[in-house]
């Protein structure tokens, strides 16, 4: 972009082409007051604070919203300027309430550093507060509106960055106050209480409700979300030794700017809970009882080696944990396959769709994997299918909104109407776990039409002749109506997607389900014939329930992958490891989560090594896992918090959560993002890096690490893709070491090939169980909610996981809204209140999970996905009955 | 004197043909946003008021949010979100009003029926609206009930026409009962 030369304050400067005057000063260091400004919201001019003087002219100028042009002079800071500023302020403090000595915004209120700047002490104005009540009966914001001063950034963050549209200005004149619909309080209103607002407002109008704590934190550091894939950054207020409040960072360039959840705003209260591990504790007689960590650590690892001794190292499992960090996950499958020999080492990723990831990374090289959410902003067309990202990724709905608003065709494939329909150009409302039925059909359609583009199918791929045979061969009304989708909706979306490359943004409606693997597999085909793999325009986003899920697969904690994502089963990627390790490895691939709880039954696991995870919550059929882990010789849980799991275990170890130690992660876009502690752990917790350092030496394998670099380096070596962990960089991406063309900077390599066309086995129905029970998250717990349960504001915020039918299904069984009723499968009940959801078609149920222990997962069986029998974690078939 | 009709009393119309009734009127607008006033105002010469219901579906129908809807038709006074009572009551705010104490006027209205300015009693008698001048200001401060304009308006005036009302109504009550042959 051309610069243009302009003079402020007699100093020439020069900014770009289409900044205004405020933004050419701030890139010049010349500050200027402003209370309605924020770079990511569109410019208001509404405070008037910006103003600067034209020298040539002599007009006034609101520069926040006043383009510079060259050659401009103009002035920041004379004494006429500085009057008018003055009595801007003067008027806004004769409206303000006298409580600043209450207010927890405290010294990071912007209007008091203004009117400080400005010398206002006394405004000689007759004091006129406009009383609103205050607001605090949600658990999260406390709203006093008199202290608005009507910047309006909360309503514009509302509207242009989270797209919720929950307030906007009411009234006018003095009455004038952002408010909800009906005024009505946030709970009873839209609000998903992403916080994003709080974060944004200048004075203390609207502020985090902290459970402990008002006012300034002593200090702030960075850091990054803890909970789901997107890894937002984050910066954490503390107060002494505790966290008090979080915000977006000020950090450039982050992914998710000003916004954040609720869960990444509100949820981390769970690091300052009682339930939190803050010493090593052994069982004796029956009971956990605290120990030193020699004394821990020692037991530990002559356990593990007297099993291995006496059981074979087959008898040993280590499941590991995709909320820790990539050195920490590295560490973790090094022990497990070299000291302990074997290769049962998993994470709790693997409940998130394993085989899919798999399936993809085999086929395009793992070249997909960078895949920037900023590029879903220049995204043709959206496709987002079978994903809610307002509820389990909210950040990312929050992008698809924002590209759906400017016209964008945004096509969402969901049976349940998710909070993005109402944004959406088609809501393709199709049965439960058709998804590959729809997909097979819009390809289908789109060949037929001649949507595909030849240009990139013959550089990039091979074998389409026979994909496209397969194509030609469907009938495409069956399949429709095998999708419970109509023609005419579909023939729409082909019209819209025709000739544009797709951005497809996949959730754990397709991850988890069933036909998982043969559902990606017919969306990369789908993505190789419109030429949307590889470029900013499409792309694939997969969306990651957990903040490292993608890390802990590349560091190789999985039970047939060696770091780097490579296979067990190659040869001379094992022999690499071996020479590096100095160990023999063996072929035969591992255990992973689930076989390591059903071995466990058998009673041929007898030794489990656990760090992160909380299985007793996490896993279907919870009194099958706690038999299993009953059952063990030896089990160790390495956690933050005390869980289900942790309380049958034999020895338990405190770690530290992600603002108490350094480490890495890996996102779902592929953007690894290092933090420090920000916090010490609790007592003599430790971060899991030391304990597992600890551990290891104690067994006597390899010698310690004693610090990260070293780990890191070692990282480096055997991993590629993790080249920019030596950099010293906090941000990177992971680098591209696909052998595939299209992902080649020259498109040189190896064509990706398409696979034929495949079908899908249905189920027979039961007439048992005529209701279809879809398990879906909710934005205030993350997966099995282990860690947003002990956050005390969540909790208090009374949502206990109602349950959701169509009024029509309502009707007929006689149930209305605060029912209560038991859902039953063939494998276990859960009984729940009930509402009746408009939004949800006949024969669904909704089953949020993360509630009530997570008791949802007691309604499906406890297999591992790559069992024929394997129904997937995502449906089940139930049966209702009203309790009485 | 209780207020607090239940909803079914007071004959509220149904939601259901309010919602037919609002998707129908709906259907003769485009989706545009200069559409919004237009359509609000259509909603209200026909239903009198812009309820509740009806905001959220011209939100759908515009695709902003109902905040949004709602914003705006708080900006003009022009919309009422409450239906009118039976008998509308005015209380005038001008300035010779004002200077007699109209705002006490007002304030006693909203006391005695337990709503404020701009609400309707649950029983749908009666509903408050500030006014800006009626025209009579010699009478000031006044009150315009119904189509009656209440000159020198004071507190003890304020009880004494609810309580009018109270009686006029007991009495048709009454002789609703007495006639025969009529359901309850």
């Amino acid at each position: 972009m051309e610069n243009i030369t302009l003079f402020i304050n007699g100093k020439g400067v020069s900014c770009p082409t289409g900044s205004s005057l405020l933004e050419a000063a701030e890139l010049n260091g010349i500050k200027i007051p402003r209370l309605c400004y924020h770079p990511e919201l569109k410019p208001l001019g509404g405070c008037r604070l910006c103003l600067v003087e034209d020298e040539k002219t002599g007009k006034i100028l609101a520069s926040c919203v006043m383009p510079a042009s060259p050659n401009m002079s103009i002035l920041t800071d004379t004494p006429r300027i500085n009057r008018h500023r003055r009595n801007i302020v003067r008027l806004m403090m004769a409206e303000h309430p006298e409580s600043c000595i209450v207010c927890n915004k405290g010294n990071r209120c912007q209007l008091r550093q203004i009117a400080a700047q400005l010398g206002l002490g006394q405004t000689g104005l007759y004091h006129m507060p406009n009383y609103k009540p205050i607001e605090q009966a949600n658990p999260f914001i406390i709203r006093d509106l008199t202290k608005c001063v009507l910047c309006g950034k909360c309503i514009r963050a509302d509207h242009e960055l989270v797209q919720t549209g929950a307030i906007d200005y009411n009234f006018r004149g003095f009455k004038s106050r952002p408010l909800t619909l009906h005024d009505l309080p946030l709970e009873q209103s839209n609000c998903t209480f992403c916080g994003t607002c709080v974060s944004i407002c200048p004075t203390g109008a609207l502020a985090p409700k902290n459970l402990t704590h008002a006012g300034t934190p002593e200090r702030e550091s960075d850091s990054v979300c803890g909970f789901c894939g997107v890894g937002c950054s984050l910066t954490l207020g503390v107060i002494g030794k505790q966290i008090v409040e979080t915000n977006p960072s000020h950090l450039p360039e982050t992914l998710n700017g000003a916004t954040l959840c609720v869960r990444g705003h509100f949820a981390h209260d769970f690091l300052n809970a009682e339930q939190r591990l803050t010493q090593p504790l052994m069982r004796a007689e029956d009971k956990l009882a605290p120990v030193s960590w020699n004394e821990a650590v020692n037991h530990v690892a002559s356990r593990l080696l007297e099993i291995k001794k006496t059981f074979g190292p087959q008898s040993i499992g280590f499941l590991g944990s995709s909320k820790c960090t990539n050195e920490e996950n590295y560490l973790f499958q090094k022990i497990a396959r070299t000291v302990l020999e074997t290769n049962n080492v998993d994470n709790g990723g693997y409940l998130s769709g394993r085989s899919c990831l798999d399936l993809i990374d085999s086929r395009t090289g793992g070249g997909w994997r960078v895949s920037p959410l900023s590029n879903l902003e220049k995204a043709e067309s959206i496709v987002v299918i079978g994903a809610d990202p307002g509820n389990s990724a909210p950040v990312v709905g929050y992008y698809i909104r924002r590209t759906a608003k400017k016209g964008i065709p945004m096509i969402v494939v969901d049976p349940r109407r998710t909070d993005l329909v109402p944004f959406s150009t088609v809501w393709l409302r199709i049965l439960p776990e058709r998804d590959l039925q729809l997909i097979n059909c819009l390809a289908a359609l789109l060949w037929k039409r001649f949507g595909h583009d030849t240009g990139f199918i013959d550089r990039f791929t091979e074998n389409f002749t026979k994909y496209s045979e397969g194509l030609s061969s469907f009938n495409h009304q069956r399949l429709c109506v095998e999708a419970g989708v109509d023609m005419i909706s579909l023939e729409r979306v082909v019209e819209l997607l025709k000739g544009k490359k797709i951005a497809f943004v996949i959730g754990h409606g397709i991850l988890q389900q069933r036909n998982a693997a043969r559902a990606a597999d017919a969306i990369l085909n789908l993505m190789l014939m419109t030429g949307s793999l590889g470029t900013d325009t499409g792309g694939l986003y997969l969306l990651a329930r957990e903040n490292n899920q993608a890390g802990a697969l590349d560091m190789g904690s999985a039970p047939d992958l060696l770091p780097g994502r490579e296979n067990l089963g190659d040869s001379r990627q094992r022999q690499r490891f071996e020479r590096a390790w100095e160990v023999r490895l063996s072929p035969d691939q591992g255990l992973n989560a689930i076989r390591m709880i059903t071995e466990a039954e058998k009673g041929t696991l007898k030794a489990l090594y656990i760090m992160g995870e909380n299985p007793l919550r996490s896993l279907p059929q919870p009194e099958r896992v706690l038999k299993a882990l009953q059952n063990l010789e030896f089990l160790v849980v390495q956690d933050i918090l005390k869980t289900e799991t942790s309380t049958v275990a034999h020895v338990v170890l405190p770690g530290a959560s992600f603002s108490e130690k350094a480490g890495s992660y890996t996102n779902m876009e592929g953007r690894i993002q290092c933090v420090e502690p920000v916090v010490s752990p609790p007592l003599e917790a430790r971060p899991d890096w030391m304990i597992l350092d600890m551990v290891s030496e104690k067994m006597g394998r390899f010698t310690r690490y004693d610090s990260l670099e070293k780990i890191r380096a070692e990282i480096v070596r055997h991993i590629p893709e993790y080249q920019g962990l030596s950099n010293g960089k906090k941000t990177f991406w992971i680098n591209n070491t696909s052998k595939k063309g299209l992902f080649q900077p020259d498109g040189q390599g190896e064509p990706i090939s398409f696979f034929p066309v495949a079908f899908a086995e249905d189920r027979p129905h039961d007439d048992n169980y005529p209701f279809t029970a879809i398990l879906g998250s909710t934005r205030f717990h993350l997966g099995s909610g282990t860690r947003t349960s002990h956050s005390k504001r969540i909790g208090n915020f009374g949502k206990n996981g109602h349950v959701e039918i169509s009024p029509s299904d309502g009707l007929e069984l006689n149930l209305v809204n605060g029912d209560r009723i038991r859902i039953q499968s063939r494998h276990g009940s859960i009984e729940r209140e009930l509402i009746l959801e408009k939004g949800l078609a006949q024969g669904l149920v909704l089953a949020p999970i993360g509630f009530e222990e997570n008791d949802a997962m007691k309604l499906l069986p406890l297999t591992p996905f790559e069992d024929r029998t394997s129904r997937g974690l995502k449906t089940c078939q139930v049966r209702i009955d009203k309790i009485q | 004197m209780n207020y607090s009709a239940s909803e079914e009393e007071a004959g509220l119309p149904d939601k259901i043909a309010l919602e037919r009734d609002v998707a129908a009127r709906l259907k003769g607008f485009d989706n545009h946003r200069r559409n919004l006033i237009p359509i609000l105002q259509d909603i209200q010469d026909h239903f009198l008021y812009l309820a509740p219901e009806a905001i959220l579906m011209v939100a759908e129908h515009i695709g902003i949010g109902a905040s949004e809807v709602y914003g705006v038709a708080t900006f003009y006074n022009q919309f009422r979100f409450h239906p009118p009572g039976r008998h509308p009551i005015k209380v005038c705010l001008g300035t010779a009003c004002h200077v007699r104490g109209g705002d006490i006027i007002l304030e006693n209205f909203e006391r005695k029926l337990g709503i404020s300015d701009g609400e309707t009693t649950t029983d749908r008698e009666f509903s408050i609206e500030r006014v800006a001048c009626v025209g009579c200001c010699a009478l000031a401060p006044v009150a315009v009930v119904d189509e009656n304009i209440q000159g020198h308006m004071a507190p003890s005036k304020v009880e004494g026409i609810v309580l009018g009302y109270k009686i006029e109504r007991d009495r048709i009550d009454r002789e609703r009962e007495n006639e025969p042959g009529e359901p309850a």
